[in-house]
């Protein structure tokens, strides 16, 4: 009887993250509400970016998180209840600032790919080129023109 | 003291082509010449003419002179009549007119005394030599005064025999082409002594009344004797010699010793076999036949109709019952069968060599006949600068590629030397299949002709019959032409034959005809023409070549070389001199060199255009490395962004 390789089996980590979450709005309800908010973003980003490693996501995330630390901060020095959590929310501010880090993170995982691009193909069309002329240059000294003519 | 314009022969010779003596050339255009030395004008400078080239072993052998007959002084180039180049061969001048204008019926006694003795001796003395004369008629036998021995004329300015008359020939000889009768031998001589002193006896031309051929068919009808004396009455001793000297065989001739004494040589009696006629006659092409000499004959100059007759069984048939000669038709019967086989399997010219077989086993004493054409193998180089017409040098190609000469002599190999005849032809073969311009038709024309002058376009009629002359010639004609490229076939096959074997090699490797432009291999022969024969600088040859190297210089790949070689030719060119050049453009450590930096080039180009072909595939691939690595910077700077506002919050 053959035998059949068993494929390693994939965990999803899915439930684990779910618990967290679930743990976090049971246990934190206030800084739940906080991150969800400000961290919107990064969650739409995860949602529509369907591309492997979602790297679009991975940087609006990560930009986004980076301008939640000081309201995190500041709710956790609040005691963490719902009316500062919706004191911080209601501040334009706090919200254009994450909201506006997430953009900025999405900008950025748009243009950098292009601008590496434009970078490399200078780089490489300034090679074409230089081989370009060295070929002209063979030619010119060997006669190879002439021949292949 | 010769003027300063004078051109000299052998530095000592002047030419006076303004006074010609016309009667003292034998036929041959004749003038005065003298001898700026010791001043004396007792001399005749004979012209030769280009397709007539002089006799070579003759006029290096005589450098003594001998009496009763007019040896070469020397000979040599000097402006001809018409201002073109001549050649000419000086000799003393004859004591007297010759005797074609004043003949008279001579005594006996001045016969024997003046006409054959003198003229034996000469002979005598030329046999002793290995050589001949083949120029015995009235109009080259000179005699000072009556009562004085006759003198031989000079006949050393064209091949031998080629300017006899029919009547003073032997019939084998007279039918023969008249440059194609060869050196032959002292009895061809004898026989021509022996119509002179009939003319003498008679005081008059014997035949008057036919023409060449008539004259020649007389002769193979009847017999030269019966045929030239006819009822004629003669002295008996004189009618004895003439039998002998007379006789169709060459062997049966007395030699020129024996007839220095008429009494033995009149008692000299060979009995040859007179000729089987036929009751009926045969006509081969409308030429009656009657008997084996003139069916030879007819087949000879009838060669069409000849091998037609050949092919049907007529000539075996007619033979057979007409001459009643059973074992040589028998003889023909197979040469032609085996010969019809020859042509079932295509080997080489089967009708024309069974034509000449035929011929030979006919008449013995018959020269070679090939395709109408009769020659003795020794006249084939003259025949060669003779053969003008395409026609007769095509036959005489056929008859050197097929080795017929060695053919022939098989079948008479009593009558000549066989193993010479058969070196020679094999030779000739040789020569004539070498490839390229250095071989074929002129290559052995100038080998067999060693006189003959080279007939070159190029060389604009200038005289050239030695390689220390053609480099001046060809300098020459660059400067009246400067466009004119300094070898054409002719030139090739002329320095082949001229040169030594290193020239010859150099010859023998140009392989193709020559081109527009420059060979290397042609560079290579003019310039050891130059080294060999002519160390003096050649300005516009260099010149022409600085100009023509173009297809040399082009076998460099390197184009700055290239430019720089062209350069270093022009500067090369006024000093004349061809190794240098040749040295510059051969260079194999340089071309070596080229070659190897042209694959490394070539290696380098592969390279370049790989990556390029590999740069213009790589476009995707770029694209997604760019992506992948604009994703990974952007997420670089969030977290550098994170850990930032982590540590100011750590911070304070």
């Amino acid at each position: 009887m053959a035998t059949v390789a068993r494929r390693p089996r994939r965990h999803s980590l899915t439930w684990l993250q779910g618990l967290g979450c679930g743990a976090v709005v049971t246990l934190l309800p206030a800084m739940a509400l906080l991150l969800g908010v400000l961290l919107l973003p990064g969650g739409l980003a995860l949602l529509y970016d369907r591309q492997p490693g979602r790297p679009v996501a991975r940087t609006v995330l990560l930009c986004g998180t980076a301008a939640v630390v000081a309201p995190v901060l500041g709710l956790w020095n609040a005691g963490n209840t719902v009316d500062a959590c919706l004191g911080l929310l209601g501040d334009l501010r706090v919200v254009g600032t994450a909201w506006s880090a997430a953009a900025l993170g999405w900008i950025l995982a748009e243009l950098a790919p292009v601008v590496a691009l434009v970078v490399l193909e200078a780089t490489t069309q300034a090679r074409a080129a230089g081989l370009r002329s060295e070929r002209e240059k063979l030619k010119a000294e060997w006669g190879f023109e002439q021949e292949q003519r | 003291m010769a003027t300063p314009q004078e051109i000299l022969i052998a530095d000592r010779y002047a030419v006076r082509v303004a006074q010609p003596q016309q009667e003292f050339g034998g036929g041959l255009p004749c003038f005065a010449a003298r001898d700026s030395h010791s001043g004396d004008t007792a001399l005749i400078a004979i012209q030769v003419r280009r397709d007539a080239p002089a006799r070579a072993r003759p006029l290096q052998t005589l450098v003594h002179g001998i009496e009763g007959l007019l040896t070469p002084l020397a000979h040599g180039i000097a402006p001809a009549p018409r201002g073109e180049a001549g050649y000419f061969v000086i000799c003393p001048a004859p004591p007297g007119p010759p005797l074609a204008g004043r003949l008279h019926p001579w005594p006996e006694a001045a016969l024997i005394a003046f006409a054959l003795r003198p003229i034996a001796l000469a002979l005598e003395k030329l046999a002793g030599h290995n050589l001949t004369h083949r120029a015995i008629r009235p109009n080259n036998v000179f005699q000072g005064q009556p009562g004085q021995p006759l003198v031989l004329g000079a006949a050393w300015a064209a091949p031998p025999a080629m300017h006899q008359p029919a009547l003073f020939e032997p019939p084998y000889s007279a039918m023969c082409h008249p440059a194609g009768r060869g050196d032959g031998s002292i009895a061809d001589d004898v026989y021509a002594l022996g119509v002179l002193l009939l003319t003498l006896a008679l005081g008059r031309l014997p035949l008057p009344d036919l023409d060449e051929a008539g004259v020649l068919r007389r002769k193979l009808e009847l017999g030269s004797l019966a045929a030239l004396i006819g009822d004629e009455r003669l002295s008996p001793l004189i009618s004895d010699l003439l039998r002998g000297m007379l006789a169709e065989d060459p062997e049966h001739r007395p030699t020129p010793a024996l007839l220095l004494d008429p009494a033995v040589a009149r008692s000299r009696r060979v009995a040859a076999r007179p000729p089987r006629h036929a009751q009926r006659a045969l006509a081969v092409g409308g030429v009656g036949v009657s008997d084996a000499r003139t069916l030879a004959y007819a087949l000879a100059i009838e060669p069409e109709q000849g091998i037609t007759a050949l092919r049907s069984g007529t000539v075996v048939g007619w033979l057979r019952r007409g001459v009643g000669d059973a074992a040589l038709a028998t003889h023909i019967d197979d040469v032609v069968r085996h010969r019809m086989s020859d042509a079932v399997t295509d080997e080489g010219h089967p009708d024309a060599a069974m034509l000449m077989l035929a011929i030979a086993v006919i008449d013995p004493l018959a020269p070679l006949c090939w395709r109408g054409v009769a020659l003795w193998p020794d006249g084939l180089g003259p025949l060669l600068a003779a053969a003008g017409d395409p026609a007769l040098a095509r036959s005489l190609e056929e008859m050197i590629a097929t080795e017929a000469v060695a053919s022939w002599a098989m079948l008479r190999t009593e009558r000549c030397d066989l193993a010479v005849l058969r070196l020679e032809a094999r030779q000739n073969r040789a020569w004539l299949a070498t490839r390229g311009p250095a071989g074929g038709l002129p290559r052995l024309a100038y080998l067999l002709n060693p006189l003959l002058p080279c007939a070159s376009a190029l060389l604009a009629g200038r005289w050239v019959n030695r390689l220390t002359e053609l480099p001046t010639a060809i300098e020459a004609a660059i400067v009246a032409n400067p466009n004119t490229a300094p070898l054409d076939a002719h030139l090739v096959a002329f320095i082949a034959a001229r040169g030594d074997s290193r020239v010859e090699s150099e010859t023998n490797a140009m392989t193709g005809a020559t081109q527009n432009g420059l060979a290397l291999s042609e560079l290579r022969l003019l310039t050891q023409l130059q080294v060999r024969y002519y160390p003096r600088p050649l300005p516009a040859l260099a010149a022409w070549i600085a100009g023509a190297a173009g297809p040399i210089v082009a076998l460099w790949c390197n184009r700055p070389r290239r430019q720089e070689l062209t350069e270093q030719l022009k500067a090369l060119a006024p000093a004349g001199q061809l190794l240098p050049i040749l040295a510059l453009l051969e260079d194999p450590a340089g071309r070596s060199a080229d070659a190897a930096g042209a694959r490394a080039a070539a290696a380098e180009l592969n390279r370049v255009e790989a990556a390029l072909a590999g740069i213009a595939a790589s476009a995707a691939e770029r694209r997604r490395a760019a992506t992948r690595l604009g994703q990974e910077i952007a997420a670089g700077v969030g977290l550098l962004a994170l850990a930032t506002m982590l540590a100011l919050a750590v911070v304070g």
